[in-house]
């Protein structure tokens, strides 16, 4: 069963807590007991609480890209201007990418395989394809590649930003503390609200932290109807084999808390039949839902979302509707916050 | 095995002086990448085209950038971790400036090259500590800063730089004290007097032969670069004095303590 619910939009983060007034830790923290359907209302940085010695809590290191570009059609007229928001890099280094005209429909500035985009810094692309699994991206071939792309990339582009921001907040308001390598289109921000003492205090206390990384893709096409359906974009993960052994070894000691939906897409798809967790690099379209019988996961931590409105409903796997929905009921007039820089939701 | 067999190393001001000694030297004992970091992509080219003759297998990525900019911060360590698959073993902040010169009195200091100085020489390494942290966190690493004996001392005339040293060896403080249990630990080290062109525009009058060579000061680097220095944290070194002893002294008395 899928249960609906509005996040009214004036429960949208258009701040970074950090402009808020509070640490990044300070945000709220509705906690979902999953097994008795228990909910308490609390802030995050007492998550300690929630958590036991021997427990693994495993994050998503992506680090967020300056993803959006500026680019205009390179034609002896000339050529409308555009946004580029990038979305995910291709094993054979071209990228995907979604196309907005910068004047009128976002779509109808004449948009085509072949078509040549300049950027700043003599930065160029050609329009390859449409992606045959989501019709809104194209596929892209940039003049470099590698690290000189992504030095060109960190130079030109902004953070992918939403309407409901309040202001043009830095790349920085959208990285985790913890991020390392360059790759996700959008934050993965379910670990947005930890802190490097959090972090460390909780280590001492025996919860040990293990890291994955899936370059997220975008979460919106600015297409309402396509965003509706959730097509399943293929994002790029790697688990190494630290991280699986310290996840297999916590299988015996204690819970494996997933910080993000991301993280739950990447374990399960390194996870064989048993639930035992392999070193692994790919791509991954694995859809994780309510019909998922989850085997490398034990807990969430994730933010609040409109199930029908944005992603898959990735929490059904955690927990059946029944005891979501009072807990979100109770979200709502509370005010809990949405979105990237969100309060959030802990079900152990 | 040579003493950094395996290590992935970020090194900033590295087209010139001790980072371009600390580059060569590296390479030289077995480092697997490089990160040169300055902002004249020329010098840079030209130090790791050296590189490349002592070490032609290491994995080298050169950044044109300035460390007293946030947004070039941002780039400098996502294009390293970019090329090093997201690991970190070593951090040199090395680059400083000395600000004007002649280096005026504090009482002539405009504010504007006040902060210039402090962007670069304090805020910058900040920045740089703070964002590579992450991938130095999960394996241990070693995050070395250059310092100077103006930061200990309040030399006349060389103000913000003086200041901004002072500043780097209480963050160096801060950093080893709250990173303690982390596995990265965090040392600073005074060069002392070397021939280089900065100190050399900072007292024009002296002989700068009497100085040290900058390739001469570099044991200590590889020292705290290399898993020789595994639990050393939160000290302070001077490269032209015996280091060692004074190490080996300090681990003694605390021996001795700790019997007690």
């Amino acid at each position: 069963m899928v249960f609906t619910f509005v996040l009214p939009p004036e429960l949208s983060a258009k701040e970074p807590p950090e402009r808020r007034g509070i640490r990044r830790d300070q945000v709220r923290l509705l906690v979902i007991d999953r097994a008795t359907g228990h909910i308490e209302h609390t802030r995050f940085d007492k998550i300690d609480k929630y958590l036991r010695p021997g427990d693994l809590l495993v994050f998503n290191s992506s680090r967020t890209l300056p993803a959006s570009l500026r680019g205009c059609e390179c034609s002896a007229a000339h050529g409308p201007c555009m946004e580029v928001r990038l979305a995910e890099r291709l094993p054979d280094g071209s990228w995907l990418a979604l196309l907005l005209c910068e004047q009128g429909d976002p779509f109808g500035c004449g948009l085509r395989a072949g078509m040549q985009i300049e950027f700043a810094e003599g930065l160029a692309a050609t329009v390859l394809e449409r992606d045959a699994n989501i019709p809104r991206l194209w596929q892209l071939r940039f003049s470099i590649s590698g690290t000189e792309l992504v030095d060109l990339i960190y130079r030109l582009g902004k953070p992918i930003r939403y309407e409901y921001v309040s202001a043009p907040w830095d790349l920085d308001y959208y990285q985790t503390v913890y991020a390392t390598e360059p790759g996700s289109a959008e934050m993965p921000s379910a670990g947005r609200a930890f802190t490097w003492k959090l972090l460390l205090d909780l280590k001492r206390r025996g919860i040990d932290s293990a890291y994955v990384v899936l370059h997220a893709g975008l979460s919106s096409y600015m297409d309402d109807e396509l965003d509706r359906q959730h097509p399943a974009s293929e994002e790029e993960y790697f688990v190494s084999r630290t991280t699986a052994g310290k996840i297999n070894q916590a299988r015996e000691n204690g819970g494996r808390i997933a910080v993000g939906t991301t993280v739950v897409r990447a374990l399960e798809s390194a996870a064989d039949s048993d639930g035992c967790v392999h070193e692994k690099q790919g791509y991954t379209r694995l859809t994780i839902d309510s019909q998922h019988r989850l085997k490398a996961v034990d807990g969430l931590l994730t933010g609040l979302h409109e199930p029908e409105a944005s992603h898959p409903d990735r929490r059904g796997a955690f927990l059946s509707a029944g005891p979501r929905r009072p807990a979100y009921e109770e979200a709502v007039p509370r005010k809990y916050l949405q979105h990237e820089c969100r309060d959030v939701n802990l079900i152990p | 095995m040579s003493k950094l067999d395996g290590k992935d190393i970020l090194i900033t001001g590295a087209s010139q002086g001790l980072g371009r000694e600390m580059a060569l030297r590296f390479a030289r004992e077995g480092a697997r990448a490089l990160s040169l970091v300055a902002r004249h992509a020329d010098k840079l080219n030209a130090v790791r085209d050296e590189v490349l003759k002592i070490a032609p297998k290491v994995d080298i990525v050169t950044i044109e950038a300035d460390v007293s900019k946030s947004r070039d911060i941002e780039r400098i360590v996502a294009t390293t971790l970019a090329q090093f698959k997201g690991g970190l073993d070593v951090l040199v902040n090395n680059a400083s400036t000395i600000g004007p010169s002649p280096m005026p009195y504090l009482l002539d200091y405009s504010v504007e090259n006040f902060r210039e100085v402090l962007d670069t020489n304090l805020i910058g390494p900040f920045l740089l500590i703070k964002n590579a942290l992450p991938a130095m966190i999960e394996r241990g690493g070693s995050i070395i800063n250059v310092t100077s004996d103006a930061g200990q001392v309040g030399y006349p005339g060389w103000g913000a730089y003086g200041i901004s040293k002072f500043g780097l060896e209480g963050m160096s403080q801060t950093w080893a004290s709250e990173l303690e249990e982390s596995g990265v630990r965090v040392n600073w080290v005074d060069p002392g007097n070397m021939n280089t062109a900065m100190h050399r525009a900072a007292e024009p009058e002296e002989d700068p032969s009497e100085w040290a060579n900058p390739a001469d000061v570099t044991d200590v680097f590889i020292f705290l670069a290399s898993d020789e220095s595994k639990g050393v944290t939160g000290k302070r070194f001077q490269a032209q004095e015996d280091w060692r002893s004074e190490l080996n002294h300090e681990g003694h008395e605390e021996h001795e303590a700790k019997k007690i």
